[in-house]
């Protein structure tokens, strides 16, 4: 058995003459989140819809759970989950009506109890009917739906979108006990504190290319962090200048900004020879980095 | 597929009551409305003499009006494709493109369900329903029936809705099948529904010019069969509109077998693209 959830190598996808996906390689390990970032049209959503067989790749490998989902979309779908990114359900059902035709599409194999106590956890009344609902209740029957029969992967395109925080948490402490209970989760996502909070790993995709792979503390540590140094005294500001992967933005007599990428193992033992009053450091956030990203593709599109 | 097939009836059962009952009022209307012409039959029979025949290319022959088979097929079978050819082409069109332009196939695709499964359960649906309305609208006329002078069998009425059937499937299979390969499912139906007009005009100007006869001869309505079904269905016919059905439906099995899922807002009318290169053009 592979130790991969989701082996994905070379994957070309073209619609008519528009190429989305550019040769995504990408590995998920079994049992890990992973969270998939990357601006609006960047193929987040051609990629998860590859894995599932709803769309075909002109070339590429995938393997799902060690099976190749174009020979045996089935056996793939037997043991995922998926939530899309704009969830449309049908408009007329109730919700017991809609979750009771997904229960006898996998085959009734349901756990009725957690069913129940998804249910009650994500407050959704089942009564009511699909188009009286809010797109933040239409998402918890996505959810719902997702997670009620327990599968070994979940691949969740935007998972809380439209619930409010207190349903977020929720959401997060669900996907968190089913990782718990071995389930892997591949999850897009625009809401980067949520990438912080519950992914093991983190990976870009920007223009149908995956452009950097890492945990999120790991891309935090990469970014440039920008620090305010304070002094009792008047400095010889030169040795400041001198430490490898440190720039220095301003001084004045008694005070310097530098800007510093990497470790901070350089610059502490540089500044140990001055009398330092204070020093702060402001740390970026995955969303700086992130926009990094975005803007990169925007210089490059200009 | 048994898990689709019960949804999609459920799904359909409000079209399936709708379209049965109103045929089926009509056949309540019609029935004794024969009893009341056939007590003025003189007088009835004069007034077909002076109709013009474009009457009879459309409806069928005119002096056969006062027998119960020739006045069920004239205001009855004659242009109940038109009618209800239109509930054949909105649900083959929206068989599966419906759900895709809607966005729910998307979600119901990710469950462990064969695109194979999920067509044929939609399809077997779909004829089922057409069936079910076909049957409520037979009960629509053998029911006034018991009480009426009319004197013909259930099996005798049936023959002519099965005729009725084969061109149901043959233009429903045609509206599923453009579905697959048109952008739209509006293009499909509206396409579907020129080509049934198109055939209903071309089959009945063909009485009236010769000119016509072998346009006619590619015409689905030619072989729709009304009047003679009653007492013997040409076999030929309705193995010929019922292969045809198989050709579409295999050709769509094939297509969507092999091509991208759309998702809501795909496949639409790109009126965008129009107006800019209309503008480009100005």
């Amino acid at each position: 058995m592979s130790d991969y959830a989701i082996e994905i190598q070379g994957l070309v996808k073209w619609y008519g003459s528009v190429q989305a996906l550019f040769g995504v390689d990408l590995n998920v390990k079994r049992g890990e989140i992973l969270g998939f970032l990357g601006p609006n049209g960047s193929g987040k959503t051609t990629t998860i819809r590859c894995l599932l067989d709803q769309i075909r790749p002109q070339e590429g490998k995938i393997h799902v759970l060690g099976i190749d989902p174009q020979a045996n979309p089935v056996a793939v779908k037997s043991r995922v989950s998926y939530l899309p990114g704009e969830l449309h359900l049908e408009d007329n059902l109730k919700v017991e009506q809609i979750l009771r035709y997904f229960k006898e599409l996998r085959g009734n194999q349901i756990d009725e109890n957690y069913l129940k106590e998804l249910i009650e956890r994500l407050d959704l009344d089942t009564s009511r009917t699909i188009k009286n609902l809010s797109s933040g209740n239409k998402q918890k029957v996505g959810v719902v739906q997702a997670l009620m029969h327990q599968p070994e992967l979940l691949l969740l395109d935007e998972p809380t979108s439209g619930l409010d925080p207190l349903m977020q948490q929720e959401v997060y402490a669900l996907l968190k006990e089913a990782q718990a209970h071995g389930t892997t989760i591949f999850f897009s996502s625009h809401i980067l504190s949520e990438v912080e909070a519950i992914a093991d790993r983190v990976a870009i995709i920007r223009k149908g290319v995956i452009v950097e792979e890492s945990t999120p503390s790991q891309l935090i540590d990469m970014a440039m962090r920008q620090v305010n140094v304070s002094f009792l005294e008047p400095i010889e500001i030169a040795p400041l200048e001198d430490i490898p992967g440190v720039n220095l933005l301003s001084t004045s007599d008694l005070q310097a900004t530098l800007l510093v990428e990497g470790n901070m193992d350089g610059l502490i033992k540089t500044l140990a020879q001055f009398p330092v009053k204070d020093m702060k450091t402001v740390s970026h956030t995955l969303e700086e980095i992130f926009l990094k990203y975005y803007r990169e593709e925007d210089q490059e599109d200009a | 597929m048994f898990v689709e097939l019960k949804h999609s009836l459920r799904r359909y059962r409000g079209q399936i009551i709708g379209w049965g009952i109103g045929l089926a009022l009509l056949g309540l209307l019609i029935v004794p409305m024969f009893d009341s012409l056939s007590e003025q039959q003189e007088t009835f029979e004069q007034l077909l003499e002076i109709y013009p025949p474009e009457i009879s290319a459309f409806m069928g022959d005119l002096s056969g009006m006062t027998t119960p088979e020739g006045w069920l097929a004239i205001e009855f079978f004659s242009y109940m494709p038109l009618i209800i050819g239109i509930f054949a082409i909105q649900m083959g069109s929206g068989l599966v493109a419906k759900a895709e332009e809607e966005g729910t196939l998307d979600l119901i695709m990710a469950h462990p369900v064969s695109r194979t499964a999920l067509f044929m359960g939609r399809l077997l649906a779909f004829i089922l329903a057409t069936l079910g309305v076909l049957f409520i609208a037979w009960l629509g006329i053998m029911i006034p029936m018991s009480w009426s002078t009319m004197d013909l069998r259930g099996i005798e009425v049936a023959r002519p809705f099965l005729s009725l059937l084969a061109e149901l499937l043959l233009f429903g299979t045609l509206a599923l099948l453009l579905s697959m390969l048109l952008p739209s499912r509006r293009l499909a139906s509206m396409t579907s529904g020129l080509v049934l007009v198109a055939s209903f005009f071309i089959t009945g100007l063909a009485e009236l010019n010769e000119n016509l006869e072998t346009a006619a001869k590619f015409s689905p309505l030619n072989y729709n069969q009304t009047q003679e079904a009653f007492h013997e269905l040409n076999l030929s016919w309705l193995a010929g509109l019922f292969a045809i059905s198989v050709v579409f439906i295999l050709l769509t099995w094939w297509r969507f077998e092999r091509r991208d899922l759309r998702v809501a807002g795909e496949g639409g009318w790109r009126l965008g693209k129009w107006a800019k290169a209309l503008k480009r053009g100005a």
